[in-house]
């Protein structure tokens, strides 16, 4: 049975995960008739402003024949009164099918699906989960290695915040990769130490040893959170540049789950440089998304 | 008016008794400890094949009145008293308007009084309107009744302004009862920092912000010499502290909750709202600690930190929801749940004397004059269904569990108001704490 929602990847198992992941090229190698979701409602539902996101999800909707519906309602309307489960009364009885959610706390998307009786995708919550993006890396990297197995991945910067990370973190340990998170303590707490991730401090003596590095947005406020000191500081410490592309290994990726901060956590040579698979990343998350709607929605068989 | 209490095992840790007895209730006070009374006009309490014990008292709770009713009203809390064991309250100021002035405190009395259920014991505010900044009139309010102080919800940031509280506060017998959060360590916690929190991609409050308040206030007690309680202590880290302080001569107590004794901090996968509490349900490590401290002596109270809030409220997002859930009709089970090897005659003073005895409030034993006031209970297990709280409050992360006690009768100033699943208020109620 396929999952009813798409919360975290690990509503997928490894092999469904795959599976969806091997849907996904499939729709990338030729796009499929534009009937897999004919007349099924879908409901874009992004509380926190999205524009790559919310275009790739729309796209994605388009390309499957959803009838789509877009609505951004602002963070705090379910904070004035209506809860969560008068919302999702609604929405089902308007006659929603599937909600594509993006809220900016942790744990929306699950409380959304406790209360609706349909499809949830979590387009990213707080800073807990990001599964479609999550996938589209994992995605990347199988098109760039072919594999899985023995891959060793950095995540690098603010982890603490980034549902991105966790997501990956959660998909990368389930398929059995590497992960390496490297980034100061403020952003990085001992607490993100598990089985099969390593925690690091050190940029410089991670970089020669990753066949891929995902370079994480850090964002201005975390200054005056008192979380970091300046950008100075920190990219002198965390920042891929001109010197420290020459450490990553020549078959190695980078990845990025935008928008970047230029010279902050990188800089324009590594938006240069071929190992950037940026533009890979972002095609790649249409056919995620398609290979995800069509998934929750039509129950695709997976391979065993 | 009489009531004889036949048949129990009657276990007052004051006197040292763990015997078959009866026990005669006349005028409001202990008459008579003795086998096979016989009061013909008494009202008979049967209590065979339970225990008898002197009346117990919930030290932290929180009553909602005034400003809140929609979440508590001294009715419902005293008639959830009752129902769960308790024959007396302590309730905290963290009202709206606070308890900060003998007339609100005067108004709670009344209207405790009114319920003829509980006894109420009002805590009055450190701080005016609980803001940290400004004396509250301690001996106006100690007049009115107030039988401690506190800015509980919240501590003063400023450790000038409670070391003044308790230099001037200083020449009464009130303790202050501290809330230990540190509010910038803090932040915008909903839960424990730690893994959990980490992978839930939730702010997570570091026991540190417990240990850092524990730490400063006993030292604070100490320099002033006035005498102390750690409310609702939630970290081994902060057990250590106490330990350290009483050594050194500090007159420090302090109490756990049932919570803190039973759950850890893995309970949040739900991103809902109901095991939200302040201080947050820590990791197995201080939770064991905690345990363990009750076993060793560190640990002086069992209280629940009663803390109800409307169904809609605890509903709302993880963020915006309030913080804690009821807990006085489930403590004595609860308690039992958390540590099945504590002798009963510990179990009762920490219910009982103990806390009777840091108040300076009536009760905490059945010795012949005391209160009449005697909590029965046994072990029957029966399975918590939040629904039928007396509270409004109708979360508790002990919900759908099976504890393994339960009261059975409260009997508040020689009247039974709780028995058979009954509430049965008073008629004629005259207060004998005065």
């Amino acid at each position: 049975m396929p999952p009813r929602n798409l919360l975290d990847v690990d509503d997928l198992g490894p092999q469904e995960l795959v599976a969806v992941l091997d849907r996904a090229v499939a729709f990338r190698d030729a796009l499929p008739p534009r009937d897999l979701l004919a007349g099924v409602p879908v409901l874009n539902l992004f509380f926190e402003a999205s524009t790559r996101t919310a275009t790739s999800f729309t796209l994605a909707e388009q390309r499957v024949g959803a009838d789509v519906i877009s609505f951004a309602p602002g963070a705090s309307s379910l904070g004035k009164g209506e809860t969560i489960a008068d919302t999702a009364l609604t929405l089902r009885g308007i006659g929603v099918k599937v909600i594509v959610v993006r809220h900016t706390e942790s744990g929306f998307a699950r409380r959304l699906a406790d209360a609706f009786d349909g499809h949830v995708i979590n387009a990213g919550d707080g800073t807990h989960a990001h599964p479609t993006q999550a996938l589209l890396d994992l995605m990347t990297l199988r098109q760039e290695f072919g594999r899985f197995a023995n891959l060793r991945v950095a995540i690098v910067g603010d982890i603490l915040h980034s549902r991105v990370a966790r997501s990956n973190i959660v998909g990368m340990r389930m398929l059995g990769i590497d992960v390496v998170l490297v980034g100061p303590a403020t952003l990085l707490p001992h607490s993100f130490g598990a089985h099969g991730v390593r925690i690091e401090r050190d940029l410089d003596a991670v970089l020669p040893h990753v066949d891929a590095v995902m370079m994480l947005r850090i964002q201005r406020e975390r200054i005056a959170g008192g979380l970091l000191p300046t950008l100075d500081d920190y990219t002198q410490r965390y920042q891929l540049n001109r010197t420290r592309l020459r450490a990553l290994r020549s078959d190695a990726v980078i990845l990025h789950p935008g928008p970047y901060n230029r010279d902050v956590e990188l800089t324009d040579d590594v938006l240069a440089d071929p190992r950037s698979r940026y533009v890979a990343q972002v095609h790649n998350g249409v056919f995620v998304r398609m290979a995800v709607l069509d998934t929750l929605v039509n129950g695709v068989p997976v391979a065993a | 008016m009489r009531t004889l209490v036949k048949g129990g095992r009657v276990i007052d840790p004051v006197l040292g008794l763990d015997a078959q007895r009866d026990v005669l209730i006349e005028n409001g006070f202990i008459a008579q400890i003795g086998e096979h009374l016989d009061a013909p006009d008494a009202r008979i309490v049967d209590a065979a094949n339970a225990i008898v014990a002197p009346g117990f008292i919930d030290m932290h709770v929180h009553l909602r009145e005034p400003g809140q009713t929609h979440k508590e009203t001294i009715a419902t809390g005293t008639a959830a008293a009752v129902a769960g064991g308790f024959t007396a309250v302590a309730c905290m100021p963290n009202t709206e308007p606070a308890l900060d002035s003998a007339a609100l405190v005067a108004e709670v009395a009344r209207r405790a009084e009114a319920a003829g259920l509980a006894r109420v014991y009002p805590v009055g505010a450190i701080t005016r309107g609980r803001a940290g900044h400004e004396l509250a009139p301690y001996h106006l309010l100690a007049a009115a009744g107030c039988v401690a102080f506190s800015d509980d919800g919240a501590t003063p940031r400023d450790a000038r302004v409670l070391r003044n509280a308790a230099r001037y506060a200083g020449d009464l017998g009130q303790v202050f009862i501290s809330h230990c959060e540190d509010p910038d360590l803090k932040g915008d916690a909903v839960m424990n920092e730690g893994s959990a929190s980490a992978r839930l991609g939730l702010d997570g409050s570091p026991g540190l912000a417990e240990d850092v308040i524990v730490a400063r206030d006993l030292l604070i007690a100490g320099e002033t010499e006035k005498s102390w309680h750690i409310a609702h202590v939630s970290t081994a880290t902060s057990l250590d502290l106490i330990r350290w302080a009483r050594a050194r001569g500090v007159r420090v107590t302090c109490e756990v909750t049932p919570h803190h004794l039973v759950f850890l901090d893995d309970r949040f996968d739900d991103y809902r709202a109901d095991s939200k509490v302040n201080p947050p349900l820590r990791a197995a490590h201080d939770r064991d600690a905690l345990r363990a401290a009750v076993l060793d002596g560190t640990i002086d109270v069992f209280a629940t930190d009663h803390a109800p809030h409307g169904a809609d409220e605890k509903a709302q997002l993880l963020s915006i929801a309030p913080v804690g859930f009821s807990g006085l009709e489930i403590a004595v089970g609860a308690y039992a749940l958390a540590l099945r090897e504590l002798p009963l005659a510990t179990y009762i003073a920490l219910l009982s004397s103990n806390p009777a005895r840091i108040l300076g409030v009536p009760g905490g034993t059945l010795a012949v004059g005391s209160a009449g006031d005697v909590t029965v209970f046994g072990d029957r297990p029966w399975t918590v269904d939040a629904r039928l709280f007396r509270s409004k409050g109708k979360n508790t992360p002990f919900d759908g569990m099976t504890l393994p006690r339960r009261a059975l009768a409260t009997i508040v100033d020689g009247a039974v108001v709780y028995e058979h699943g009954q509430i049965l208020p008073r008629e004629n109620f005259v207060e004998t704490h005065a």
